[in-house]
């Protein structure tokens, strides 16, 4: 069970950051929760495309990070009201309209946080 | 009393008033002189008022039943708060968390029909109008008591709830209950996710501050842990207007877990340095009503703790589990009596620019007392020299309050980073106890500078308009040693009580101030305590086998008959142990369980599993499901005898798992499938008055008679030390009262609290320990071993009181 309600880990989300790109697409993230760590990028998936951590990038704090680079024993700060963009490379996914997004991590605290949004491009 | 609030405070009788609270649990500290004992040393260290969960589960065993009696008579508890002068915030749940067992819901509302714990499903809304019932009936036996002490003066409902839809009906169901069965005081409900939630329900918006949540982080490395604490006072503003700062729960320590890292670690990673910054950045940012959770450790005796824990709840907590002032307690002691000083209770925050890596500041204005307090917090690693004001030299981890332009009777302080310790003061007259410090500065407006570079009581007088304001340094050690009461301070004590009677270890020179006495000194001559810093390992025990249930032949026809489900909540058992005995064929090929959480299963006499099945990743249980395949060997019989026992750590406490998580024996299938009629009965046979010795040596009981010599001006704590054990589990006794479980392979406690409250004259301590089959040669060698076993009863600490 998600610890954080719902409607409170989709105001992480920028509404609107959604775009395509060449194979794959991007989105922003801000912090507004609290001050933590992602300890694991699960997936992200845009419609019915999964996007494994290793097709994710994490751009934050002027690092890149690979999404399968990031791990328990490696896990990313994420202070309040840092941003950092999401970038799923690998397969064509954003389709005009909305875009049903949903992305999962792993917080040490909290475990699971799975986040569902829709956005359109 | 009359209770209102606006924007900077609470006003109690029109009267601003700083609430200085701490947490203190009844349930784990029981009893009114344990209670009276806490909450008097909680004064002294300059707390004004306590905070109290109500555990329903506590008072409520069986449907429609309450007991406030004994050591349940919350009565008590609320009187000695009252005696000893604290306000009380009153947190009566319905659901509570702190770590207890179900998060304080009666274990009979977790199965009813129709009951949706806290109306939620995941965190899904789902409203349960048989749990409201449930909840009316507990506030009615609740609240009149609550009702009876007029020093309550903020009351909570529900604890750190949400939902994805956040619909208000359940939270201002609650709201309303408690007006209407008579709660005057103000309302407010703990914001778990500093997000505004419930603020336009509640009459005063709070939340919980907890930065350290995780052992294994370094919080000194990793300082943007305090993102949120340096930006709380815009949360305030944003979530409700007129509501002054208020943090419910306000870290000042941390609980430790089954396979944590051990309270030693967590104390000594906090250090003191985390309660001075947490108290400090919140001063900074307005808050005016703060409670550290915990003010004082306790101790999950009987089934109190939930699954998570394990029996110390010690939360390195300002006073320790045996009711020992720490380093902390002496930290917030020092924040507490300055708050004592001067009125904090109206201040703004003004602009006050200063960047600099890794340096937190903030300036407020103090409508009060007409100056500025320039608050600043160094979390580098090393000493900086900071151009503020003046320049200041702040060793790392330390954050101070400077006052800047503060007017006293006989001079004025422009700046001063030498830290101000207590104040004591008249129409004419004041004097201020500075902490020495060689790296700060009083700077005086037209008098020049003084050095913090002093020694014990060196002093310094200044004098205008036939007002006088004297300065007495004291060094940080002889601070800790030291205590306000009112007009006076005493020295040089280890702690001092609400009555004036000072607490000695040893042979001690006190020393009293006060503005019309000045100082006296008294030279107080500590009996003869025995060596107590040794513990004494008991030689002389009695052993006894103590689990009947599993002998073979074993009459079990008056337990009670179940049907197929068999987990503790189907059965309506929910002891820490759950006995399950049927009897099986013996063409079986194979048996099936889940079980939670320690399990052993006996077939005809005989261990054919034991089992510790508790695991818990990423916050989620996991359930683990074994199958034991059987043969001629192990069912020796036509008609075979089989016993399991299992041992639940305790429910799930609710905050990120559902309370109603199944414990005891979960699932059971045989190969091939048949019925299985099973019998069962809860607790061990000498918590049911069967002392009979069994034939098998599964589970064995030490007897340990000692004896206490009680004294009135003593103050006590002692221990039981199993640091040299070598058994896997034990389940601890004294005089019959459930105090302790000890499993080895967490390494996480081995030194158990004998509660005060349970301490007699002569006192009987049993030991009843589960083993594995594996590790026992015979009964009869088995028995022989254990008169080796080493077992210590210690003395914690020991105090003369001097009045």
């Amino acid at each position: 069970m998600v610890v954080v309600p719902e409607f409170l880990i989709r105001r992480v989300y920028k509404k609107g950051s959604l775009k395509k790109i060449e194979n794959g697409a991007s989105l922003d993230l801000k912090n507004v929760l609290g001050p933590g760590f992602i300890s694991g990028f699960n997936y992200v998936k845009i419609n019915e495309i999964v996007f494994e951590p290793k097709d994710v990038k994490f751009i934050t704090a002027g690092q890149e990070l690979a999404g399968d680079s990031v791990s328990e024993a490696n896990p990313v700060a994420f202070r309040l009201n840092q941003e950092g963009t999401l970038v799923m490379q690998g397969k064509d996914c954003v389709v005009e309209g909305k875009n049903k997004i949903v992305i999962e991590v792993m917080n040490p605290e909290a475990g699971k946080v799975q986040l569902t949004v829709e956005d359109i491009a | 009393m009359e209770i209102t609030f606006d924007k900077h405070s609470l006003i109690i009788d029109g009267k601003r008033v700083f609430i200085k609270s701490g947490a203190f649990h009844y349930f784990r500290t029981p009893g009114y002189e344990m209670a009276l004992d806490r909450f008097a040393k909680m004064k002294s260290g300059g707390y004004n008022t306590v905070d109290i969960y109500f555990n329903w589960n506590y008072h409520s065993k069986n449907p429609g039943e309450y007991d406030f009696n004994g050591i349940k008579d919350v009565r008590k508890v609320l009187q000695a708060a009252s005696e000893v002068g604290l306000y009380v915030i009153a947190r009566p749940g319905p659901f509570i968390n702190g770590e207890v067992n179900a998060g304080g819901l009666p274990f009979w509302l977790l199965k009813m029909e129709d009951v949706i714990p806290r109306n939620r499903i995941g965190t899904e809304y789902h409203y349960s109008e048989k749990y409201m019932q449930y909840i009316e009936e507990w506030y009615d036996n609740i609240i009149p008591i609550i009702k009876e002490f007029d020093n309550v003066i903020l009351f909570q409902i529900e604890n750190e709830y949400a939902t994805d839809t956040m619909e208000e009906d359940y939270m201002r169901q609650l709201y309303k209950m408690a007006r209407e069965k008579g709660i005057t005081c103000p309302i407010f409900h703990n914001d778990a996710y500093f997000a505004g939630l419930w603020a336009d329900v509640v009459d005063i918006y709070a939340l919980d501050l907890y930065p350290y949540i995780n052992p294994n982080q370094n919080w000194k490395q990793d300082n943007f842990c305090f993102d949120t604490l340096d930006n709380v006072e815009e949360i305030f503003r944003g979530a409700k207007e007129n509501s002054p700062g208020f943090i419910a729960e306000m870290q000042s320590g941390w609980f430790d877990k089954w396979d944590g890292s051990g309270y030693r670690h967590i104390r000594e990673a906090l250090g003191d340095e985390h309660i001075n910054i947490m108290t400090k950045t919140a001063l900074s940012q307005g808050v005016t009503l703060f409670n550290h959770y915990m003010a004082v450790g306790g101790t999950s005796w009987d089934n109190l703790a939930c699954d998570e824990v394990y029996t110390s709840y010690e939360f390195t907590a300002p006073i320790d589990e045996f009711g020992i002032p720490q380093s902390n307690f002496f930290k917030a002691k020092a924040i507490n009596y300055f708050l004592d000083s001067f009125d904090f209770t109206n201040t703004d925050a003004i602009p006050f620019e200063f960047n600099q890596e890794n340096i937190y500041t903030k300036l407020r204005h103090d409508n009060i007392n007409d100056c500025d307090w320039l608050f600043v917090r160094n979390m580098n690693s090393e000493t900086v020299e900071l151009d503020l004001q003046k320049t200041i030299k702040l060793k790392p981890y330390d954050m101070k309050i400077c006052p800047v332009n503060l007017k006293l009777k006989g001079c004025e302080i422009e700046f001063s980073d030498v830290e101000i310790f207590a104040r004591l003061y008249d129409k004419n007259e004041e004097v201020i106890f500075m902490i020495a410090d060689k790296e700060a500065n009083i700077y005086l407006k037209d008098q020049g500078i003084i050095s913090g570079d002093k020694k014990d009581y060196d002093n310094l007088t200044f004098e205008k308009n036939g007002k006088k304001t004297q300065f007495v340094f004291l060094t940080k050690r002889l601070a800790d040693r030291s205590w306000l009461l009112k007009d006076k301070l005493i020295f040089n004590a280890d702690y001092v009580l609400p009555n004036g009677a000072a607490a000695l270890e040893r042979n001690t020179e006190i020393a009293y101030y006060d503005l019309k006495h000045k100082f006296a000194k008294k030279y107080c001559v500590v009996n003869e305590f025995n060596d107590y810093a040794k513990p004494e390992i008991i030689k002389d025990f009695l052993i006894d086998f103590c689990s009947p249930e599993i002998d073979t032949h074993y009459n079990y026809k008056n337990w009670k008959k179940i049907g197929e489900k068999t987990d503790s909540l189907s059965c309506g058992l929910y002891d820490e142990f759950i006995w399950y005995k049927a009897k099986i064929p013996n063409n079986l090929e194979e048996i099936t369980l889940s079980a939670r959480h320690l399990f052993a299963v006996y077939i005809n006499g005989k261990e054919i599993l034991n089992r510790n099945s508790y695991k818990i990743e990423k916050l989620q249980e996991i359930p683990e499901t074994i199958s034991i395949p059987l043969d001629k060997n192990i069912l020796s019989r036509d008609v075979n005898e089989l016993t399991i026992l299992v041992q639940n750590l305790g429910f799930d406490k609710g905050f990120s798992g559902d309370t109603n998580s199944p414990r005891g024996l979960v699932t059971f299938e045989t190969n091939p499938k048949i019925p299985v009629e099973f019998y069962v009965c809860e607790k061990l046979a000498i918590e049911r008055g069967d002392t009979r010795e069994s034939e098998n040596p599964y589970l064995t009981k030490i007897t340990v008679n000692f004896d206490i010599d009680f004294k009135d001006d003593v103050f006590f704590a002692k221990y039981l030390s199993l640091e040299n054990f070598w058994y896997r589990r034990a389940t601890i006794f004294l005089n019959g009262v459930k105090i302790g479980r000890y499993i080895k392979r967490t390494h996480v406690q081995d030194k158990f609290y004998l509660i005060n409250e349970f301490l007699k004259p002569h006192n009987t301590l049993e030991i009843i320990i589960w083993e594995k089959d594996r590790n026992i040669k015979s009964p009869w060698g088995f028995k022989s071993d254990m008169k080796n076993v080493i077992i210590q009863i210690g003395t914690q600490k020991m105090y003369q009181l001097f009045k």
